[in-house]
């Protein structure tokens, strides 16, 4: 702990400052380290060192008390985040518990959380795909929300500089909806995979199935040596830490790299209360912290601010940084700050069984996850009676056909039954979903969370558009299941809550124009030039990629601009 | 063997992060496992143990209580069960030991392997009979639940993922198109 009668505040002054350490903070700082600013990354958790702190990495099924399940208690005590598909035996200590940090939900939201070095970097899904320009136009062409300030042109390069960096694998497909990157080589489909792969490639135009493309090390390069990571061992165990740094995180890549560069420090434990406005420079001076484990103040200073907390929470520090300028948050001018949240939709599933291909099965374990289909909705033009559209996973696997029938000698030979069933297919939607005014985060007047800040509160939910989306996914999933001769074919929809999708995107959205925006073009605060966002907070529009590589891609272009200009634009 | 020491071996087998249960005596002066939540005497205990040594007995290869299984069978239920299981699988193992004293007059340990292997063998058959009136009884459920994390304990058991299937902690491969006859020699 700081001593505070020695601490001057020359010793709390920084050249920059970085609010998080996850997946676009831990770039930032990565970057800021590169060009040789005096950095200071807050993390309002505890620190998890690459491979020091990943307690269960190396653990067998049976070295868990409950093999892998979560107690009652543990549930009960956490009944949001316990719905989340991740947070089993092995990997609860990286997720926030309820009582961490509660906040509002004015409508069911399960805001899926990691405090910690990294944040939820540890626990992705580590799909990476790029946006394109059908992406960026979305809003512009389609009147919703604001016109994106950049377009694919201005971010290609960035998501290069970060693609090479992290270590992408995927094919070059040469679609125009789903640009290529700087890629590894591919984990590629198997049989039936591929089967249906050919399939919709000959029966349905502009519909793709392709490699599911992931941040993964299939065969890694100098730069992921120069890291300290190695080849992704294929174990897909990712959420509770990779040992080999196989797969991207803050974790294994971009901290300790900046970290290494002499220029950055990491200070875990410091929970953000607000950023500190100075009325008479018009600017940003630093950030207050609150001493997550003795609730004392402290303030650190720089020229620059990232702000980098994970969309919602960037929501609330601006929020929750007011002042006679500010007086409804910072930058908050245009009254649009924490409004037009949105997500993606993840509630419908497919699934199937295909009776050929029964000579042939994998070996080993995909960390890709199996194929991906790119969005073909809506792409080149409206055709739909819904907005945007969505796109799908698609998997196939075979298992040993086991039961456990009977008892003794023929329950011991039924568990080990070693012939194979039919093959599986499965499929999972992702969809767009709307930025509106009326799905948003606001401060509750009231209640506050242990550090004294107030809670936030949340009311976002689905609406017609979504429902449309969901019914056409199911459709056209079904319709092509059924054109390609799976059998057994099973919809199904859930009734999840926004959240669980963990990709909540917005609040502190893009724009060109100061009265209807936060951020201008380059990520800065209208209002106050030296405060730039590049998580997800900073989202426009969602479109229906996994966001992670673009907030990396955000949050490079972002620190080469803050330096380049240093401040000035 | 010593209770405790057997649930101490348990939990190195399992894993050493295992909260202990402790041993206390009951109301009879008996010794019994005591559990953080089910309260179990001795008798409903023995019945457990000897059930999931009926499920999975030792014979050429292990048993149940060879690998721990009877008492990793309460540590699930007792917690990873919510209060609504547990007084089910109370009530039902309760009910279990009532059908087992009403046609043998005696408690279920104290039969012989054989008549606890067609005691068992007959709730298997009722389940594959669909106009069997005892099939969906309590009883029944709490046998089920007790198959259920039997097995679930015996395929996630180091010894079953070492020695039966092997379990790959770093697979290093991922082969897309792979014969199925290949699997099948390998």
């Amino acid at each position: 702990m700081a001593n505070l009668n020695i601490d001057s505040v020359k010793d709390r002054t920084y050249q920059a400052i970085v609010i998080g350490s996850g997946m676009s903070g831990g770039w930032a700082a990565k970057e800021l380290g590169d060009k040789g600013v005096k950095t200071l990354i807050l993390e309002r958790g505890r620190d998890v060192k690459h491979n020091k702190d990943y307690p269960t990495t190396n653990m067998f099924p049976w070295e868990f008390p409950h093999h892998g399940q979560i107690t009652d208690e543990l549930r009960e005590a956490n009944p949001i985040v316990s719905k989340c598909y991740a947070f089993g035996e092995d990997a609860q200590h990286f997720f926030v518990k309820d009582a961490e940090h509660p906040y509002v939900q004015e409508k069911p939201f399960d805001w899926i959380r990691g405090y910690q070095t990294g944040g939820k970097s540890l626990l992705w899904a580590r799909q990476t795909q790029r946006w394109s320009d059908f992406d960026f136009q979305g809003p512009a062409r389609d009147g919703f929300a604001v016109d994106w300030p950049i377009r694919y042109a201005d971010i290609a390069p960035w998501y290069s500089h970060v693609e090479k960096f992290a270590g992408i694998s995927g094919n070059l497909d040469g679609l125009a909806e789903l640009p290529d990157g700087e890629f590894l080589p591919a984990f590629p489909l198997n049989a039936v995979e591929r089967r249906f792969s050919a399939h919709v490639k000959q029966h349905y135009k502009n519909r793709h199935v392709i490699s599911a493309r992931c941040a993964h090390l299939s065969i890694p390069k100098q730069i992921h040596f120069d890291q300290g990571r190695a080849q992704c061992q294929r174990r897909t165990l990712c959420q509770r830490g990779c040992p080999f740094g196989g797969y991207f995180s803050a974790n294994a890549s971009t901290i300790p790299w900046a970290l290494r560069s002499g220029h950055v420090t990491l200070r875990p434990f410091s929970v953000v209360e607000s950023i500190i406005y100075d009325e008479k420079l018009g600017k940003a001076t630093g950030v207050r912290v609150i001493n997550a484990n003795t609730k004392e103040a402290i303030e650190y200073y720089a020229d620059v601010i990232f702000l980098n907390a994970a969309a919602l929470n960037s929501n609330l520090v601006l929020l929750n940084s007011t002042s006679s300028r500010f007086p409804n948050g910072l930058g908050n001018d245009s009254g649009t700050l924490g409004k037009y949240v949105a997500f993606h939709n993840y509630s419908a599933h497919i699934n199937a069984e295909w009776e050929g291909d029964k000579e042939w099965t994998t070996d080993g374990r995909n960390p890709a996850g199996g194929g991906y289909i790119p969005r073909f909705r809506n792409v080149y033009k409206q055709e739909t009676d819904f907005l945007r559209g969505y796109a799908a996973g698609f998997y196939a696997s075979r298992y040993r056909q086991t039961n456990s029938d009977g008892i003794g000698d023929d329950l011991k030979a039924n568990l080990v039954k070693d012939d194979l069933g039919l093959w599986q297919v499965g499929s999972h939607m992702m969809g767009e979903t709307i930025p509106k005014e009326s799905n948003y985060v606001t401060l509750d007047k009231t209640l506050k969370d242990p550090f004294g800040i107030p809670q936030l509160k949340i009311s976002v939910e689905y609406d017609d558009n979504d429902a449309k989306m969901k019914k056409d996914y199911v459709e056209q999933m079904t319709e092509m299941f059924t054109s390609a001769g799976f059998t057994n074919i099973k919809a199904s929809v859930d009734s999840r809550a926004p959240g669980l999708d963990i990709h909540e995107m917005g609040g502190v959205r893009m724009g060109n124009d100061p009265k209807t925006s936060m951020l201008d073009k380059w990520h800065r605060l209208h209002a106050c030039q030296n405060v730039y966002v590049t998580d997800g907070a900073s989202m426009t529009s969602t479109s229906c990629q996994n966001p992670s590589l673009t907030y990396m891609a955000f949050a490079a272009r972002a620190v080469d601009h803050a330096v380049s200009t240093k401040g000035k634009s | 063997m010593n209770r405790r020491i057997a649930i101490r071996n348990m939990a190195l087998i399992l894993g050493s992060v295992a909260v202990l249960p402790s041993c206390l005596n009951d109301n009879k002066g008996k010794p019994v496992v005591k559990l953080n939540h089910l309260n179990v005497d001795a008798e409903q205990e023995s019945l457990v143990n000897e059930l999931t040594e009926t499920i999975l007995p030792k014979t050429k290869t292990p048993g149940a209580k060879d690998l721990g299984i009877n008492l990793f069978v309460f540590k699930m239920i007792d917690d990873c069960y919510d209060k609504k299981g547990q007084d089910e699988f109370m009530a039902g193992l309760k009910e279990f030991a009532d059908a087992v004293d009403k046609k043998h007059g005696k408690p279920f340990h104290e039969l012989t392997a054989a008549e606890r292997t067609a005691f068992v063998n007959d709730i298997e058959k009722q389940s594959k009979d669909p106009n069997n009136k005892d099939k969906d009884s309590k009883a029944n459920g709490f046998y089920w639940t007790v198959k259920g994390q039997t097995v679930f304990g015996y395929t996630t058991s180091k010894y079953f993922m070492t020695e039966k299937i092997v379990y790959e902690l770093v697979p290093g491969r991922y082969n897309a198109m792979f014969p199925v006859k290949k699997k099948a020699s390998a």
